[in-house]
Protein backbone atom coordinates (compact mmCIF):
# COMPACT_ATOMS: atom_id res chain seq x y z
CA UNK A 1 0.00 0.00 0.00
CA UNK A 2 2.61 2.50 0.71
CA UNK A 3 5.60 1.78 -1.18
CA UNK A 4 9.25 3.73 -0.53
CA UNK A 5 12.54 2.70 -3.06
CA UNK A 6 15.64 3.73 -2.68
CA UNK A 7 14.20 7.09 -1.68
CA UNK A 8 16.73 9.60 -0.58
CA UNK A 9 16.37 13.44 0.80
CA UNK A 10 18.45 16.27 1.17
CA UNK A 11 18.16 19.40 2.83
CA UNK A 12 20.88 21.10 1.11
CA UNK A 13 24.02 18.84 2.12
CA UNK A 14 22.44 17.41 4.73
CA UNK A 15 21.32 13.54 3.71
CA UNK A 16 18.00 13.30 5.90
CA UNK A 17 16.85 10.16 4.24
CA UNK A 18 19.54 7.66 2.32
CA UNK A 19 17.99 4.85 0.45
CA UNK A 20 14.85 4.25 2.05
CA UNK A 21 13.26 0.62 0.98
CA UNK A 22 10.12 0.26 2.63
CA UNK A 23 6.93 -1.58 2.20
CA UNK A 24 3.71 -1.23 4.19
CA UNK A 25 1.03 -3.18 3.49
CA UNK A 26 -3.01 -2.90 4.18
CA UNK A 27 -3.56 -3.14 7.87
CA UNK A 28 -0.22 -3.19 9.17
CA UNK A 29 0.51 -0.91 11.84
CA UNK A 30 4.30 0.14 11.60
CA UNK A 31 6.06 1.90 14.17
CA UNK A 32 9.18 3.79 13.46
CA UNK A 33 11.64 4.73 16.34
CA UNK A 34 15.01 5.65 16.43
CA UNK A 35 16.88 9.10 18.25
CA UNK A 36 15.58 12.31 17.64
CA UNK A 37 17.12 13.86 14.56
CA UNK A 38 17.13 10.57 12.54
CA UNK A 39 14.68 11.41 10.30
CA UNK A 40 11.64 9.53 11.27
CA UNK A 41 9.41 12.25 11.76
CA UNK A 42 11.00 13.31 8.27
CA UNK A 43 9.71 9.62 6.85
CA UNK A 44 6.63 9.83 8.39
CA UNK A 45 5.97 13.55 6.25
CA UNK A 46 7.12 12.26 3.15
CA UNK A 47 4.37 10.02 3.11
CA UNK A 48 1.52 12.37 2.04
CA UNK A 49 3.89 14.88 0.64
CA UNK A 50 4.40 17.72 3.80
CA UNK A 51 7.90 17.07 2.76
CA UNK A 52 8.90 16.25 -0.73
CA UNK A 53 12.08 13.69 -1.81
CA UNK A 54 14.75 14.54 -3.44
CA UNK A 55 15.28 11.10 -5.22
CA UNK A 56 13.60 7.62 -5.67
CA UNK A 57 9.83 6.87 -5.65
CA UNK A 58 7.58 6.67 -3.20
CA UNK A 59 4.05 5.23 -4.47
CA UNK A 60 0.85 4.78 -2.41
CA UNK A 61 -1.65 2.28 -3.72
CA UNK A 62 0.35 2.26 -6.91
CA UNK A 63 0.32 6.59 -7.33
CA UNK A 64 3.03 8.53 -7.43
CA UNK A 65 3.52 10.85 -4.06
CA UNK A 66 5.78 13.45 -5.88
CA UNK A 67 4.73 13.42 -9.40
CA UNK A 68 3.43 16.53 -11.13
CA UNK A 69 -0.03 14.17 -12.32
CA UNK A 70 -0.52 13.40 -8.96
CA UNK A 71 -3.88 15.41 -7.72
CA UNK A 72 -1.99 15.77 -3.94
CA UNK A 73 -5.18 16.87 -2.51
CA UNK A 74 -7.38 13.67 -3.52
CA UNK A 75 -4.18 12.09 -2.42
CA UNK A 76 -3.80 13.23 1.57
CA UNK A 77 -7.90 12.96 1.61
CA UNK A 78 -7.44 9.12 2.16
CA UNK A 79 -4.59 9.56 4.42
CA UNK A 80 -5.17 11.06 8.15
CA UNK A 81 -2.93 12.96 10.10
CA UNK A 82 -2.06 13.35 13.77
CA UNK A 83 0.79 15.56 14.91
CA UNK A 84 2.50 16.27 18.01
CA UNK A 85 1.03 19.65 19.24
CA UNK A 86 -2.71 18.63 17.75
CA UNK A 87 -2.96 21.50 15.44
CA UNK A 88 -6.85 21.83 16.53
CA UNK A 89 -8.40 24.77 14.90
CA UNK A 90 -8.98 27.36 17.92
CA UNK A 91 -11.40 29.11 16.31
CA UNK A 92 -13.56 26.61 15.26
CA UNK A 93 -15.61 24.30 17.74
CA UNK A 94 -14.43 20.08 18.32
CA UNK A 95 -17.38 20.12 16.12
CA UNK A 96 -16.66 22.34 13.65
CA UNK A 97 -12.71 21.21 13.46
CA UNK A 98 -14.14 17.55 12.42
CA UNK A 99 -16.84 18.73 10.04
CA UNK A 100 -14.34 20.93 8.11
CA UNK A 101 -12.58 18.50 5.29
CA UNK A 102 -15.77 16.48 4.84
CA UNK A 103 -17.95 19.13 4.26
CA UNK A 104 -15.39 21.19 2.04
CA UNK A 105 -13.37 18.29 0.74
CA UNK A 106 -15.84 15.45 -0.18
CA UNK A 107 -18.61 17.91 -0.31
CA UNK A 108 -20.62 15.78 2.47
CA UNK A 109 -23.96 17.89 4.13
CA UNK A 110 -23.30 19.15 7.15
CA UNK A 111 -25.93 16.93 8.70
CA UNK A 112 -24.10 14.25 7.49
CA UNK A 113 -20.72 15.05 8.28
CA UNK A 114 -22.20 16.12 11.71
CA UNK A 115 -23.38 12.99 12.34
CA UNK A 116 -20.10 11.49 11.45
CA UNK A 117 -18.43 13.68 13.52
CA UNK A 118 -20.41 12.63 16.89
CA UNK A 119 -20.16 9.04 15.70
CA UNK A 120 -16.23 9.43 15.82
CA UNK A 121 -16.22 11.83 19.29
CA UNK A 122 -18.27 9.28 21.09
CA UNK A 123 -15.45 6.52 19.34
CA UNK A 124 -12.59 8.55 20.98
CA UNK A 125 -14.49 8.79 24.38
CA UNK A 126 -15.48 12.70 24.02
CA UNK A 127 -18.86 13.06 22.69
CA UNK A 128 -19.56 15.49 25.52
CA UNK A 129 -17.07 18.20 24.45
CA UNK A 130 -18.67 18.54 20.72
CA UNK A 131 -19.63 22.40 21.40
CA UNK A 132 -16.57 23.52 23.35
CA UNK A 133 -13.43 24.85 21.70
CA UNK A 134 -10.05 23.57 21.80
CA UNK A 135 -8.59 25.98 24.22
CA UNK A 136 -11.37 24.59 27.04
CA UNK A 137 -9.76 20.47 26.46
CA UNK A 138 -6.99 18.89 27.99
CA UNK A 139 -4.04 17.85 25.70
CA UNK A 140 -5.22 14.21 25.70
CA UNK A 141 -8.92 15.48 24.91
CA UNK A 142 -7.48 17.43 22.19
CA UNK A 143 -5.14 14.96 20.74
CA UNK A 144 -8.04 12.58 20.66
CA UNK A 145 -10.28 15.08 18.65
CA UNK A 146 -7.75 15.56 16.60
CA UNK A 147 -7.87 11.61 15.48
CA UNK A 148 -11.20 11.53 15.55
CA UNK A 149 -10.73 14.65 12.68
CA UNK A 150 -8.44 12.47 10.88
CA UNK A 151 -10.73 9.53 10.76
CA UNK A 152 -13.70 11.30 9.57
CA UNK A 153 -12.60 11.28 6.22
CA UNK A 154 -12.51 7.41 6.47
CA UNK A 155 -8.87 7.46 5.28
CA UNK A 156 -6.97 4.09 4.15
CA UNK A 157 -3.97 5.40 6.02
CA UNK A 158 -3.15 7.20 9.68
CA UNK A 159 -0.37 9.06 10.15
CA UNK A 160 0.69 9.72 13.71
CA UNK A 161 3.99 11.93 14.41
CA UNK A 162 4.71 11.89 17.69
CA UNK A 163 1.01 11.54 18.56
CA UNK A 164 1.93 11.62 22.63
CA UNK A 165 4.94 13.36 23.40
CA UNK A 166 3.74 16.88 24.36
CA UNK A 167 1.06 15.02 26.64
CA UNK A 168 1.60 14.86 30.69
CA UNK A 169 2.16 11.54 31.32
CA UNK A 170 -1.25 10.95 33.01
CA UNK A 171 -3.26 11.24 29.54
CA UNK A 172 -0.80 9.44 27.19
CA UNK A 173 -3.33 6.50 28.31
CA UNK A 174 -6.07 7.67 27.08
CA UNK A 175 -4.58 8.09 23.67
CA UNK A 176 -2.83 5.14 23.51
CA UNK A 177 -6.04 3.23 24.10
CA UNK A 178 -7.84 5.30 21.22
CA UNK A 179 -4.79 4.32 19.04
CA UNK A 180 -4.72 0.75 19.86
CA UNK A 181 -8.50 0.17 19.09
CA UNK A 182 -7.93 1.49 15.69
CA UNK A 183 -5.07 -0.64 15.21
CA UNK A 184 -7.13 -3.80 16.59
CA UNK A 185 -10.10 -2.43 14.03
CA UNK A 186 -7.63 -3.10 10.88
CA UNK A 187 -6.76 0.59 9.95
CA UNK A 188 -3.31 0.28 8.15
CA UNK A 189 -1.45 2.91 10.81
CA UNK A 190 2.24 4.23 10.50
CA UNK A 191 3.48 5.77 13.72
CA UNK A 192 6.42 7.60 15.02
CA UNK A 193 7.16 7.33 19.29
CA UNK A 194 8.63 7.12 21.63
CA UNK A 195 5.86 4.80 23.67
CA UNK A 196 7.94 1.27 23.52
CA UNK A 197 4.86 -0.29 25.69
CA UNK A 198 2.70 0.55 22.63
CA UNK A 199 5.53 -0.40 19.93
CA UNK A 200 5.74 -3.82 21.75
CA UNK A 201 2.00 -4.55 22.18
CA UNK A 202 0.54 -3.05 19.01
CA UNK A 203 2.91 -2.90 15.87
CA UNK A 204 3.26 -6.09 13.54
CA UNK A 205 6.89 -3.99 13.19
CA UNK A 206 9.12 -1.95 14.46
CA UNK A 207 11.52 0.14 11.68
CA UNK A 208 14.74 1.61 13.72
CA UNK A 209 15.94 4.49 11.87
CA UNK A 210 19.46 5.95 12.88
CA UNK A 211 21.13 9.25 10.62
CA UNK A 212 19.09 8.71 7.81
CA UNK A 213 19.24 4.90 7.36
CA UNK A 214 16.61 1.89 8.14
CA UNK A 215 18.77 -0.32 10.22
CA UNK A 216 16.49 -2.48 11.13
CA UNK A 217 12.78 -3.71 10.15
CA UNK A 218 11.90 -7.00 12.52
CA UNK A 219 8.44 -7.66 14.45
CA UNK A 220 8.65 -6.21 17.68
CA UNK A 221 9.74 -9.68 19.68
CA UNK A 222 12.71 -9.66 17.99
CA UNK A 223 13.52 -6.52 17.43
CA UNK A 224 12.66 -5.52 21.45
CA UNK A 225 14.48 -9.36 22.35
CA UNK A 226 17.26 -9.20 20.18
CA UNK A 227 17.96 -6.28 18.23
CA UNK A 228 20.73 -7.32 15.25
CA UNK A 229 22.29 -3.69 14.73
CA UNK A 230 24.35 -2.19 17.59
CA UNK A 231 23.06 0.96 17.38
CA UNK A 232 19.76 -0.11 18.01
CA UNK A 233 20.87 -2.52 21.37
CA UNK A 234 22.19 1.29 22.52
CA UNK A 235 19.25 3.27 21.74
CA UNK A 236 16.89 0.34 23.81
CA UNK A 237 19.65 -0.03 26.94
CA UNK A 238 19.20 3.60 27.15
CA UNK A 239 15.73 4.28 26.77
CA UNK A 240 15.05 0.65 29.59
CA UNK A 241 17.80 1.82 32.13
CA UNK A 242 17.27 4.82 33.13
CA UNK B 1 -12.50 81.30 25.05
CA UNK B 2 -14.23 78.87 22.18
CA UNK B 3 -15.94 81.23 19.74
CA UNK B 4 -18.88 78.85 19.17
CA UNK B 5 -20.68 81.46 16.47
CA UNK B 6 -18.23 80.25 14.39
CA UNK B 7 -19.10 76.89 14.47
CA UNK B 8 -23.15 77.47 14.68
CA UNK B 9 -22.87 80.12 11.52
CA UNK B 10 -21.04 77.56 9.67
CA UNK B 11 -22.34 74.50 10.71
CA UNK B 12 -24.08 73.45 6.89
CA UNK B 13 -19.94 73.83 5.80
CA UNK B 14 -19.04 71.88 8.66
CA UNK B 15 -21.05 68.97 8.66
CA UNK B 16 -20.70 68.67 4.83
CA UNK B 17 -17.03 68.55 5.26
CA UNK B 18 -17.99 65.65 7.91
CA UNK B 19 -19.98 63.94 5.79
CA UNK B 20 -17.33 63.79 3.19
CA UNK B 21 -14.78 62.94 5.16
CA UNK B 22 -16.49 59.94 6.29
CA UNK B 23 -17.56 58.82 3.25
CA UNK B 24 -13.98 58.78 1.91
CA UNK B 25 -13.01 57.05 5.07
CA UNK B 26 -15.49 54.84 4.75
CA UNK B 27 -14.91 53.94 0.79
CA UNK B 28 -10.91 53.85 1.34
CA UNK B 29 -11.24 52.00 4.45
CA UNK B 30 -13.11 48.94 2.42
CA UNK B 31 -10.86 49.30 -0.71
CA UNK B 32 -7.71 49.27 1.23
CA UNK B 33 -8.61 46.47 3.28
CA UNK B 34 -9.80 44.31 0.29
CA UNK B 35 -7.07 45.79 -1.87
CA UNK B 36 -4.35 44.92 1.06
CA UNK B 37 -5.70 41.96 1.97
CA UNK B 38 -5.12 40.34 -1.33
CA UNK B 39 -1.64 42.04 -1.75
CA UNK B 40 -0.87 40.53 1.38
CA UNK B 41 -2.06 36.88 -0.15
CA UNK B 42 0.29 37.89 -3.03
CA UNK B 43 3.68 38.25 -0.98
CA UNK B 44 3.14 34.51 0.56
CA UNK B 45 1.30 32.93 -2.02
CA UNK B 46 3.47 30.06 -3.67
CA UNK B 47 4.08 31.46 -6.81
CA UNK B 48 7.15 33.93 -7.38
CA UNK B 49 5.63 36.62 -9.79
CA UNK B 50 2.45 37.13 -7.41
CA UNK B 51 5.55 37.37 -4.44
CA UNK B 52 7.29 40.05 -6.80
CA UNK B 53 4.25 42.32 -7.84
CA UNK B 54 3.04 42.24 -3.95
CA UNK B 55 6.60 43.09 -2.72
CA UNK B 56 7.55 45.56 -5.51
CA UNK B 57 3.88 47.20 -4.76
CA UNK B 58 4.01 47.22 -0.96
CA UNK B 59 8.17 48.83 -1.20
CA UNK B 60 7.31 51.38 -3.37
CA UNK B 61 4.31 52.93 -1.96
CA UNK B 62 4.93 52.72 1.58
CA UNK B 63 8.34 54.49 0.84
CA UNK B 64 6.86 57.61 -0.63
CA UNK B 65 4.66 60.27 0.54
CA UNK B 66 0.68 60.24 0.00
CA UNK B 67 1.03 63.73 -1.35
CA UNK B 68 3.01 62.46 -4.48
CA UNK B 69 0.54 59.89 -5.03
CA UNK B 70 -2.36 61.83 -5.15
CA UNK B 71 -0.76 64.32 -7.27
CA UNK B 72 0.17 61.74 -9.70
CA UNK B 73 -3.57 60.35 -9.10
CA UNK B 74 -5.13 64.01 -10.10
CA UNK B 75 -2.45 66.22 -11.89
CA UNK B 76 -0.45 63.41 -13.72
CA UNK B 77 -3.22 60.71 -14.97
CA UNK B 78 -5.13 63.66 -16.95
CA UNK B 79 -2.05 63.59 -19.38
CA UNK B 80 -2.93 60.22 -19.97
CA UNK B 81 -6.43 61.62 -20.51
CA UNK B 82 -7.65 59.93 -17.21
CA UNK B 83 -9.97 62.81 -15.44
CA UNK B 84 -10.89 62.21 -12.03
CA UNK B 85 -12.40 64.85 -9.65
CA UNK B 86 -10.71 65.60 -6.35
CA UNK B 87 -12.60 63.60 -4.47
CA UNK B 88 -12.77 60.53 -6.63
CA UNK B 89 -8.75 61.04 -6.90
CA UNK B 90 -8.33 61.46 -3.09
CA UNK B 91 -10.42 58.05 -2.51
CA UNK B 92 -8.04 56.40 -4.94
CA UNK B 93 -4.74 57.86 -3.63
CA UNK B 94 -5.81 57.10 0.47
CA UNK B 95 -6.73 53.48 -0.95
CA UNK B 96 -3.54 52.71 -2.99
CA UNK B 97 -1.34 54.28 0.25
CA UNK B 98 -3.10 52.37 3.07
CA UNK B 99 -3.87 49.31 1.67
CA UNK B 100 0.36 48.91 1.40
CA UNK B 101 0.24 49.24 5.04
CA UNK B 102 -2.80 46.95 5.19
CA UNK B 103 -0.72 44.23 3.52
CA UNK B 104 2.35 44.29 5.65
CA UNK B 105 -0.64 43.96 8.71
CA UNK B 106 -2.19 40.96 7.32
CA UNK B 107 1.48 39.54 6.03
CA UNK B 108 2.68 39.37 9.39
CA UNK B 109 -0.57 38.12 11.37
CA UNK B 110 -1.15 35.29 8.79
CA UNK B 111 2.94 34.37 9.28
CA UNK B 112 2.10 34.62 12.66
CA UNK B 113 -0.10 31.76 12.40
CA UNK B 114 1.71 28.82 13.41
CA UNK B 115 2.80 26.60 10.35
CA UNK B 116 1.24 23.66 11.78
CA UNK B 117 -2.31 24.97 11.21
CA UNK B 118 -1.38 24.86 7.77
CA UNK B 119 -0.02 21.53 7.54
CA UNK B 120 -3.65 20.22 9.84
CA UNK B 121 -5.22 21.94 7.01
CA UNK B 122 -3.62 20.82 3.66
CA UNK B 123 -3.11 17.38 5.14
CA UNK B 124 -6.63 16.74 5.41
CA UNK B 125 -6.88 17.50 1.64
CA UNK B 126 -8.29 21.52 2.12
CA UNK B 127 -6.53 22.83 -1.12
CA UNK B 128 -4.14 26.42 -0.45
CA UNK B 129 -7.14 28.99 -1.10
CA UNK B 130 -9.57 26.88 1.44
CA UNK B 131 -6.96 26.50 3.71
CA UNK B 132 -6.25 30.25 3.63
CA UNK B 133 -10.05 31.50 4.29
CA UNK B 134 -11.57 28.60 6.34
CA UNK B 135 -8.17 28.11 8.77
CA UNK B 136 -5.60 30.69 8.35
CA UNK B 137 -7.26 33.93 7.85
CA UNK B 138 -9.83 33.73 10.48
CA UNK B 139 -6.69 33.26 12.65
CA UNK B 140 -4.84 36.07 11.54
CA UNK B 141 -7.30 38.90 11.13
CA UNK B 142 -7.42 38.34 15.18
CA UNK B 143 -3.69 38.90 15.38
CA UNK B 144 -3.93 41.73 12.67
CA UNK B 145 -7.21 43.72 14.32
CA UNK B 146 -4.60 46.00 16.26
CA UNK B 147 -2.17 47.20 13.78
CA UNK B 148 -5.53 47.10 11.14
CA UNK B 149 -7.09 49.23 13.83
CA UNK B 150 -3.62 52.05 13.56
CA UNK B 151 -3.93 52.35 10.13
CA UNK B 152 -8.14 52.74 9.98
CA UNK B 153 -6.70 55.88 12.20
CA UNK B 154 -4.10 56.79 10.35
CA UNK B 155 -6.33 56.70 6.98
CA UNK B 156 -9.22 58.54 9.01
CA UNK B 157 -6.62 61.57 9.70
CA UNK B 158 -4.90 61.44 6.05
CA UNK B 159 -7.77 62.04 4.18
CA UNK B 160 -6.95 65.52 5.10
CA UNK B 161 -4.72 65.91 2.81
CA UNK B 162 -7.61 65.58 -0.09
CA UNK B 163 -7.87 69.21 0.97
CA UNK B 164 -5.09 70.20 -1.70
CA UNK B 165 -7.67 68.52 -4.37
CA UNK B 166 -10.44 70.57 -3.37
CA UNK B 167 -12.50 67.15 -2.26
CA UNK B 168 -14.70 69.29 -0.18
CA UNK B 169 -13.72 67.14 2.72
CA UNK B 170 -13.43 68.38 6.69
CA UNK B 171 -10.19 70.06 6.17
CA UNK B 172 -11.10 71.55 3.40
CA UNK B 173 -13.97 72.85 4.57
CA UNK B 174 -11.71 74.34 7.55
CA UNK B 175 -10.03 76.52 5.49
CA UNK B 176 -12.77 77.98 3.39
CA UNK B 177 -14.66 78.98 6.81
CA UNK B 178 -10.86 80.53 8.27
CA UNK B 179 -10.16 82.68 5.41
CA UNK B 180 -13.33 84.12 4.84
CA UNK B 181 -13.69 84.68 8.56
CA UNK B 182 -10.31 85.42 9.53
CA UNK B 183 -10.67 82.90 12.37
CA UNK B 184 -7.90 80.72 12.56
CA UNK B 185 -7.30 79.03 15.98
CA UNK B 186 -10.94 78.35 16.42
CA UNK B 187 -11.86 76.95 13.25
CA UNK B 188 -9.35 74.58 13.39
CA UNK B 189 -10.22 73.54 16.72
CA UNK B 190 -13.29 72.66 15.64
CA UNK B 191 -12.02 70.82 12.63
CA UNK B 192 -10.09 68.86 14.93
CA UNK B 193 -13.08 68.00 17.39
CA UNK B 194 -14.90 66.71 14.21
CA UNK B 195 -11.52 64.00 13.51
CA UNK B 196 -12.08 63.25 16.81
CA UNK B 197 -15.58 62.05 16.46
CA UNK B 198 -14.59 59.99 13.77
CA UNK B 199 -11.45 58.79 15.09
CA UNK B 200 -12.36 58.26 18.56
CA UNK B 201 -14.81 55.89 18.30
CA UNK B 202 -12.88 53.67 16.08
CA UNK B 203 -10.33 53.70 18.54
CA UNK B 204 -12.80 52.15 21.33
CA UNK B 205 -14.58 49.77 18.53
CA UNK B 206 -10.89 48.41 17.98
CA UNK B 207 -10.17 47.81 21.28
CA UNK B 208 -13.90 46.17 21.84
CA UNK B 209 -12.72 44.00 18.86
CA UNK B 210 -9.72 43.07 20.37
CA UNK B 211 -11.15 42.28 23.66
CA UNK B 212 -14.22 40.30 21.96
CA UNK B 213 -12.46 38.32 19.78
CA UNK B 214 -9.46 37.38 22.12
CA UNK B 215 -12.46 35.58 24.15
CA UNK B 216 -13.11 32.91 21.55
CA UNK B 217 -9.55 31.58 21.77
Amino acid sequence: MIHFENVNKHYGDFHVLQNINLNIKKGEVVVIIGPSGSGKSTLLRCINRLETISTGSLKINDVEVNSKKTDINKLRKNIGMVFQHFYLYPHKTVLENIMLAPVKVLGKSKEEAKKTALYYLEKVGIPDKANSYPSQLSGGQQQRVAIARGLAMSPEIMLFDEPTSALDPEMIGEVLDVMKNLAREGMTMVVVTHEMGFAREVADRVIFIDKGQILEDANPNEFFTAPKEERAKLFLSRIFNH
Amino acid sequence: MLDFTILSENMDMFMEGFKTTLFVSFLALISSFVLGTILAIFRIAPIKPLNWIGGIYVEFIRNIPILIILFFIFTGLPVLGIRLSGFTAGTIALTVYTAAFIAEAIRAGIMAVPKGQTEAARSSGLNYVQTMWYVILPQAIKIVIPPLGNQFINLVKNSSILTIVAAGELMYQGDLISSRTFVTFDVYIFVAIFYLIITIPLSLGVNYLEKHLAKSN
